[in-house]
């Protein structure tokens, strides 16, 4: 499973030489670095599930001396990984161009951010392969506006104030509770993913 | 004689097709070439084999080792070459080696430089770049650096130049020597299992027709020629096929003595290609339904 990572990792180094250094210059220039921090995290992760999503990659890592559910996890594990490492560069980056620590409250938003979202792309992508992740967004887009105009006109807010709260508030509880319920998302899409991957034919 | 793959009456529907209580050995120390037209299951044969594919009734032994519960430890001992190219095309073969090498327990980096030199193949070029002949030889070169007990080949030659195939060839009888591996490969080209292969599986429409070896299939079937004087509902029965035309027919057998007895020095008996027996096989299966 170490291995798949380290694939990974290889399979990164030349977009690492484009991503690193733009991620720098946003926070040079002062860009919501949560924003950066999230953006950039999906994006890495979401292009090395498309580097692994070809038949003939498929083939390769089935045939080689992994199993289904390595070559799942290795993705999960992945995500986490390399989420810390935008974090870290994040930290670091804050640090040098605008002398100032990173609020761990906003660190935390960020990998939490990037796991809730990740725990819908991934089974999404294992199912029906993530060149239909932006017709599933434009759905999930389109529902949210029903929503929105329909039922619960004042959703918008809702999550502004929600986002608000988590980032000021001193609430121990109330972290303790969403970091769990991410942390539960996250497991559960894992094992989703587990048992799509495992009945798939190459 | 031990046996290195084991089928036990698998079935598997892909769509339209269908393997039927498919039934296969693959011999220890041995080469068995795999022949069947375009469609006929070799592909999803040997996906079974490699657990690309699961069956959906019957069980499948590597080893004498099931799936379920010994994937990597099978995996380990298997080298595998695909038809197509199944590396990062934008990553390098030295980059492509980093990848594979730390999945195997066995890897010996000394047999691969041997045949990155023997095959002439860049480690720093993009493998986008590389030609079929090239990605097979890459292929090759990984299949056979980690001292893979089983070498489990879809088409290898298929779409590779007479030279190479026949270098190819030279290299699997090589490293047959020391009559601890196994190859298993699929091929339509069959006149390169007349250098090779001990066995032959010969499958048609998903059914496994036979496994033989290469002399016995020598011995048994035969081409007959002769004039359509000889033909009637009784003798025709004798044959798996018949092709007639105005000047006679040509037909193909299972048991040439039989027919040697019947016809005699009437007909003319002659050595069948293992295409003749594929041919004919299809059509005497056509002829049935």
């Amino acid at each position: 499973m170490y291995n798949l990572i380290r694939k990974d990792l290889i399979l990164l180094k030349k977009p690492s030489m484009m991503l690193i250094p733009a991620l720098l210059l946003y926070l040079y220039f002062d860009f919501s670095y949560i924003w950066s921090g999230f953006l950039f995290s999906i994006v890495i992760i979401m292009s090395l599930f498309s580097y692994d999503e070809k038949s003939s990659i498929n083939t390769l890592l089935n045939s080689l001396p992994y199993t289904r559910k390595e070559i799942v996890s290795s993705k999960y594990i992945g995500a986490l990984l390399f989420t810390l490492i935008i974090v870290f560069t994040i930290f670091i980056g804050n640090f040098l161009f605008h002398r100032e620590l990173t609020a761990w409250r906003d660190i935390l938003f960020i990998v939490g951010l990037v796991m809730g979202v990740t725990s819908l792309l991934l089974p999404f992508s294992y199912q029906f392969k993530s060149k239909y992740l932006m017709t599933g967004i434009l759905v999930l887009f389109g529902v949210y506006m029903l929503v929105i105009n329909t039922f619960i006109k004042n959703l918008n807010d809702i999550i502004r104030e929600f986002v608000q709260t988590m980032l000021v508030t001193q609430n121990v509880q109330f972290y303790l509770i969403v970091t769990f319920s991410i942390m539960i998302l996250y497991a559960c899409s894992w094992l989703l993913s587990i048992h799509i991957y495992r009945k798939k034919a190459f | 004689m031990e046996n290195i793959i084991e089928f036990n009456h698998v079935q598997k529907s892909l769509g339209q097709f269908q393997l039927k209580d498919f039934s296969l050995t693959v011999k220890k120390g041995f080469v068995t070439g795999f022949i069947g037209g375009n469609g006929a299951g070799k592909s999803t044969t040997i996906k079974l084999i490699m657990n690309l594919l699961q069956p959906d009734r019957g069980s499948i032994s590597i080893f004498g080792l099931n799936y379920a519960e010994h994937e990597k430890e099978i995996k380990q001992r298997i080298g595998f070459v695909f038809d197509e190219n199944i590396f990062y095309e934008h990553l390098t073969l030295a980059e492509m080696k980093k990848i594979i090498k730390p999945a195997y327990t066995n890897w010996d980096e000394g047999i691969f430089k041997h045949y990155v030199e023997k095959f002439e193949l860049p480690l720093k070029q993009k493998i986008s770049s590389f030609s079929k002949g090239m990605m097979t030889k890459a292929s090759l070169a990984v299949a056979l650096s980690h001292h893979a007990e089983l070498i489990i080949m879809d088409e290898p030659t298929s779409g590779l130049d007479p030279t190479f195939r026949r270098e190819l060839l030279d290299v699997l009888h090589h490293i047959m020597e020391d009559e601890e591996k196994t190859i298993f490969f699929s091929t339509h080209i069959t006149t390169d299992l007349d250098r090779i292969a001990d066995y032959i599986t010969f499958i048609h429409k998903g059914e496994h027709i036979f496994t033989k070896k290469s002399y016995q299939i020598e011995e048994e079937y035969a081409i007959v020629k002769g004039g359509l004087d000889l033909l009637d509902q009784e003798t025709e029965r004798e044959f798996i096929a018949v092709r007639k035309s105005k000047l006679g027919f040509e037909a193909l057998t299972s048991d040439k003595t039989r027919i040697k007895t019947i016809f005699g020095d009437m007909a003319l008996v002659e050595k069948p290609t293992l295409e003749d027996i594929m041919f004919y096989t299809k059509k005497g299966a056509e002829w049935r339904v």
